[in-house]
């Protein structure tokens, strides 16, 4: 009797441990991820209920032409920014890596700064350089391509620029991980493979590399999550134009979900935004650890 | 002791309160937040002075979808404003999200007005398919063509008062443009050509002068409207490849370009003028201007145009209490009875009375441009259309491209047509 007391006694604290965090979840997270999967089924507007249509948003899905075009821009953003960040990111890490005492850290602190600033600022930041009118980066743009250009506003440009911004805000954080990566192998392994006559390169090649490996697969994950979920940067830039070359998948969500009102629409984009993300960010996962281990 | 404390203090705060208490509250949300939001704050403050038994709590929200968002949401659980303003081209998405409370003859009786006192355009925009008013009209604004005298004194198109003159067609108005050009003007005509609003005034102006219809039926361009708007869309595309345009202008740049006497004209809405009027009046300006109704380029004389209205959101489930409405209905009289102080914004009031009166007849340039009211050309009538709606996206995904020459005028229309009536189902 006394046992059985105590277990559940043990029990209750443990569950009154777990729950403010369950609650919160459930809350906040399960409930509303049940409601969007319940609208994605309706005709509902952005508030109050619709009705039951099937399946019939997702096959309007697969016929939108504009949802095709945003797929293919979320794609090609991937292309341009996860390797370019994750590349530059080992390189600031390894270079301040080398750096000693207040240097580094003022160094590190310079490259970490842009990640602590709001979306918004950011992209004003740019806006204001790469305005076609007073621009401070027209005259360089001009120097290269031989005339001003509205990046924003160009077919060509708009991808890569955004993508450009995206790189100088969020790279700081990427830098942090890879310099604590760096600092986590051991100092004994350099001082072997000196002994052992290796070239500067061997050593990053032998030793950093393979030793830094998961910290690798993390960023290029956690990347690819990120800028799967694209928005902010596109919404107050470009808009989505010129022509759709910037239309992204979040952005149609918004479209259709604050501006046309059509909840159960935009609740289906969504849900099928949510399933390609954790489709694609587990299957590199488990792709990058077991290259990883070999 | 507690008790007896806690009482007195309530008595106290009772007998405060106590004038306060036969005070209706109105509360008023607008999204006036430039030069027109001081003026209109000056007109709420005037109207609680003179008003002792109702006191309207006034609210600043941003312009745009934040706005209308979050109209949408509190009026859905009954915690919206008792008045809001609201643009008149959004009232067909508004009555598909049903937030708007229909205004009744008693209601527009409590308030002491008649939808004759009001320009006709302004009340059919504001009444539903059936008849049905759903807003109060407040004014109209619309885009005019500021000119810069110094440019073309000398020239045919000053007449002997210093106006503006001679431009009965696109090609009077291109030779103006070239006169100016020639007259040491970099680009003659200025307009936001980078962001979505300029473009699509200009554009639907083009449109309306045509004849032309955006949507009809239910359907985006049919018939000859296709070739209408191509048309619209050419002639902006051809000012653009002689330099008469500023090539991706945004919204503050192209006033810039005007200000500092770079543009010959300036094509913008009504709500510039006081800008303009500041600047004179501080000397900064540099030059004589004017500003008229866009002339009559094309077929007819039409030019775009919105209109600030007043409405009253759904409270819920609930219904408004019959002593509020007809505070409220007091309020948005009063507002249009004394709404010279609204013209000097630059905006035409939509109040007949008030566009008659001495006072407005002798404030210039406004009484000049009021002309626009009888041919105003407002957005199509569609829960696409409107402020913030797919219709403006259009013109920054397709508009502006195409008449920067990325693709031809032929395709943009087709683009343009494809994407509306997806938008449309």
């Amino acid at each position: 009797m006394a046992t059985k007391n105590k277990t559940l006694r043990r029990n209750l604290i443990a569950l009154s441990l777990i729950a403010p965090f369950t609650l919160t979840f459930l809350l906040v997270f399960a409930w509303p991820t049940y409601k969007v999967i319940q609208l994605s089924f309706t005709d509902a507007p952005l508030i109050g209920a619709g009705e039951w249509v099937g399946l019939d948003n997702y096959r309007d899905l697969l016929g939108d032409r504009l949802f095709w075009i945003a797929l293919k821009n979320n794609g090609y953003f991937l292309l341009l920014t996860i390797i370019p960040t994750t590349a530059i990111a080992l390189a600031i890490a390894l270079a301040v890596n080398r750096l000693k005492g207040w240097v580094q850290a003022l160094i590190l602190a310079v490259f970490f700064l842009p990640y602590i600033l709001p979306v918004s600022v950011v992209t004003l930041i740019w806006a204001w350089m790469l305005d076609f009118q007073f621009g401070i980066l027209q005259p360089v743009i001009e120097f290269f391509v031989g005339e001003r250009v509205a990046v924003f506003r160009d077919p060509y440009w708009v991808m890569p620029m955004i993508a450009v911004v995206t790189i100088w805000w969020t790279n700081g954080f990427n830098v942090l991980l890879f310099l604590a990566g760096l600092r986590n192998i051991p100092q004994e392994l350099y001082e072997a493979a000196a002994l052992d006559g290796a070239t500067p390169r061997q050593k990053f090649l032998r030793v950093t590399w393979p030793l830094l490996w998961p910290v690798t697969a993390l960023v290029l994950t956690l990347q690819l999550i990120l800028q799967l979920k694209l928005f902010d940067q596109v919404y107050l830039l470009s808009q989505g134009g010129p022509f759709n070359t910037s239309q992204v998948l979040l952005l149609l969500v918004y479209r259709e979900a604050f501006q046309q009102n059509d909840g159960g629409y935009a609740s289906a984009v969504a849900l099928v935004l949510f399933v390609i993300i954790m489709v694609v960010s587990i299957l590199q996962f488990q792709l990058l650890r077991i290259r990883g281990k070999r | 002791m507690i008790r007896t404390k806690t009482i007195l203090a309530a008595t106290t705060a009772t007998m405060l309160a106590g004038p306060a208490l036969a005070q209706t509250e109105v509360v008023w949300w607008d999204f006036l937040a430039g030069g027109d939001g001081v003026r209109m704050k000056a007109l709420i403050e005037e109207f609680n002075e003179e008003h002792p038994d109702i006191n309207i709590t006034a609210t600043t929200l941003e312009w745009g979808i934040p706005f209308y968002t979050k109209v949408r949401t509190s009026a859905a659980v009954g915690e919206g404003p008792d008045i809001m303003t609201y643009h008149l081209s959004r009232i067909p998405l508004a009555l598909e999200e049903g937030v708007l409370s229909p205004i009744t003859d008693d209601d527009l009786e409590a308030a002491g007005l008649s939808t004759d006192d009001f320009f006709p355009s302004a009340v059919d925009a504001a009444s539903g398919p059936d008849g049905t008013l759903y807003a109060v009209p407040f004014d109209i604004h619309s885009i005019v063509l500021y000119y810069n005298k110094s440019y073309l004194e000398g020239t045919e198109f000053l007449d002997d008062n210093g106006e503006l003159t001679g431009i009965d067609s696109l090609e009077d108005f291109n030779r103006a443009l070239e006169v100016a050009e020639e007259n040491g003007s970099e680009n003659p005509l200025s307009f936001q050509t980078g962001g979505e609003g300029g473009v699509w005034r200009v554009f639907y102006t083009l449109l309306g002068q045509q004849g032309g219809q955006l949507i009809e039926d239910g359907e985006v361009l049919p018939g000859d409207n296709t070739e209408k708007a191509t048309r619209a869309l050419e002639i902006m595309r051809d000012w653009r490849e002689a330099g008469w345009i500023p090539e991706q202008a945004e919204y503050e740049a192209s006033v810039a370009l005007f200000t500092s006497g770079q543009s010959a004209f300036h094509m913008n809405g009504v709500w510039e003028v006081p800008t303009m009027t500041d600047m004179a009046a501080q000397d900064t300006l540099g030059f004589e201007w004017g500003a008229v109704q866009v002339p009559t380029l094309l077929d007819e004389t039409a030019t775009w145009a919105d209109s600030h209205a007043f409405a009253i959101p759904v409270q819920g489930e609930d219904e408004m209490s019959e002593e509020k409405r007809d505070a409220v209905m007091t309020v948005i009289g009063w507002m249009n009875r004394n709404s010279i102080g609204w013209a000097d914004a630059g905006h035409i009031p939509a109040y007949v009375p008030t566009t008659q009166s001495d006072a407005y007849q002798s404030m210039e340039p406004n009484a000049t441009y009021a002309s626009l009211a009888d041919t105003a050309f407002f957005d199509p009538r569609s829960e696409i259309a409107g402020v913030a709606s797919p219709v403006y996206d259009t013109a920054l995904n397709i508009m502006i491209p195409s008449i920067h020459g990325f693709f031809p005028p032929e395709e943009a229309v087709a683009q343009l047509k494809d994407e509306l009536e997806g938008a449309m189902d």
